[in-house]
């Protein structure tokens, strides 16, 4: 089962978004970060051990796919949902040569159906 | 016929072919079948300002821009061993170079003369400098390349409307999903009613999702068609489109092309959009002033199946705040124009499966960079 204290960190430059989701994540009993930009999620020092990140793919500086790249050759392993407004082949398959679990397009309906099995499956 | 005789024809003929060279209207060069330049008429030293004298017996090579420069021996060698015309009796659109390094479009057509063993080659040249002329015959290439712009406009409009309207339809269906979630919890006479308000809500939500994605398909469905292209030729017709009045502005325009950057996967007609964009952009750019004005595009080998174009222009660069949000439409820096050139530079790139960049060196200047899936690795036709 999911733990209450499974940490979503979640990356989007939106914050309507931002909010909206971590208050359907919470509803499930998630425990929620919010980094309004890939920068703040990369200056972030306590990344948790276990818990999973949910990246928007669109943002103006670094875009998901590249802050992806950027915390995996930090070493960071936690696994990854890319969230986008549009999500085509060639998204996907850069996405999954990135080692994310899942590219989920936009409105997410239901983003903790996706989340839930993945962070269940960890010890 | 005595050797008198045929000295004399001999010398009739020349004479003949040197009247014709004064004449003709047309810039003409005779080479041989090494590229040196046999003969040229009087049109065409005007026209690349060299005297025959300076002119006869260097390489034609020099009447061009790299890489063509570099390759000419190459395609006269390659005809020579398989026969295979690429512009012998075709005629084509090419770029030729002026002896002061100016470059400008130009009509070419070769003719194949034979005299017992050897080979020489009539090139008839028609300078396309000339707005009327120019416009003649680059209306065809450009009328398709606007079509594409307008449908390509199109297209960006409703992606960046259904990207603009899937944010708050994704804040709209995740509050009712936490509200539902929370109501499940509670309990009262009216939680019902308001647990079955709160589902249909998010059901239109997600209906609203929909027919977004759906209109986003259909214009995004259409006229792209991918196929193998050769980067080089690619870049060849897109310059020569791009390139017209850049000789007015004093802009001399350079190739660096990676000879193993050859075959991508690519719309060709939307790639040239891309390519015509960059270096108008460019173009626009250091006609508004600079001493130096110097426009570059190389290609080179990326990453994995990756190629990389680059266009540069030693323009006044950017702000980095102008240069963070360059690729969203309706961001322009110009006073005309809706700002969607660069952002449907983005959307054509992307769909392709490559990315696209600037940057501004601190010597000054901007250089745009983009990437294609080069075509001996994928073949895989896309997208949605």
């Amino acid at each position: 089962m999911s733990k209450a204290s499974d940490a979503i960190l979640l990356v989007d430059d939106d914050a309507a978004v931002r909010h909206a989701l971590k208050f359907s994540l919470e509803m499930e009993g998630f425990d929620v970060r919010l980094y309004p930009t890939p920068e703040a999620l990369l200056a972030e020092h306590d990344l948790p051990a276990d818990g999973c990140l949910v990246i928007d793919y669109r943002m103006p500086d670094i875009d998901g796919l590249e802050l992806v790249e950027r915390l995996r050759s930090r070493g960071v392993t936690l696994p990854v949902f890319l969230i986008s407004g549009r999500v085509t082949r060639s998204l996907r398959a850069r996405a999954s040569s990135l080692g994310i679990e899942d590219v989920l397009e936009k409105p997410l309906s239901d983003l903790a159906a996706s989340i839930r099995p993945v962070l269940d499956a960890r010890p | 016929m005595s050797d008198t005789s045929i000295a004399l024809a001999l010398e009739a003929a020349e004479a003949r072919l040197r009247s014709i060279l004064q004449t003709v209207p047309d810039a003409m060069i005779i080479i041989d079948e090494r590229g040196r330049i046999e003969s040229l008429s009087t049109t065409a030293e005007r026209l690349f300002g060299y005297d025959a004298d300076e002119a006869c017996g260097r390489n034609v090579s020099l009447l061009m821009p790299s890489p063509y420069r570099e390759q000419h021996d190459a395609y006269i060698e390659r005809y020579l061993k398989t026969g295979e015309r690429r512009i012998i009796g075709i005629g084509r659109i090419v770029v030729g170079q002026r002896k002061d390094g100016t470059t400008f479009p130009m009509h070419l057509t070769v003719g194949e003369l034979r005299t017992g063993e050897r080979h020489h080659f009539t090139g008839f040249i028609r300078d396309l400098t000339d707005q009327q002329l120019t416009e003649d015959r680059l209306k065809e290439l450009q009328s398709e390349v606007t079509h594409m712009s307008r449908f390509t406009a199109l297209g960006e409009m409703a992606s960046t409307l259904a990207h603009e309207i899937n944010q708050p339809l994704t804040a709209i269906s995740n509050y009712l999903r936490g509200s539902r979630r929370l109501l499940e919890r509670m309990e009262g006479e009216n939680v019902e009613m308001l647990r079955d308000a709160v589902s249909k809500a998010a059901d239109q939500a997600l209906r609203a999702g929909q027919i977004i994605r759906r209109l986003r398909e259909f214009v995004a469905r259409g006229e792209s068609e991918r196929r193998i292209e050769s980067l080089p030729k690619l870049i060849e017709d897109a310059s020569t489109l791009a390139l017209v009045g850049a000789r007015e502005h004093g802009i001399a325009v350079t190739f660096r092309l990676d000879p193993a950057a050859d075959l991508v996967l690519a719309d060709r007609i939307q790639i040239q959009q891309v390519l015509v964009n960059l270096m108008r952009n460019a173009i626009d750019v250091m006609s508004e002033g600079g001493a130096v004005r110097r426009l570059d595009i190389a290609t080179a080998t990326g990453l994995e199946d990756q190629v990389e174009v680059t266009v540069a222009d030693t323009g006044s660069g950017l702000a980095p705040e102008v240069a963070r949000q360059l690729f969203q439409p309706f961001v322009t820096t110009k006073r005309k124009g809706m700002g969607l050139g660069l952002s449907i530079c983005r959307t054509i790139v992307e769909a392709h499966g490559g990315k696209i960049w600037v940057n501004s060196p601190p010597e000054g200047g901007t250089i745009f960079h983009f990437t294609l899936r080069a075509a001996a690795h994928d073949r895989e036709n896309e997208d949605g």
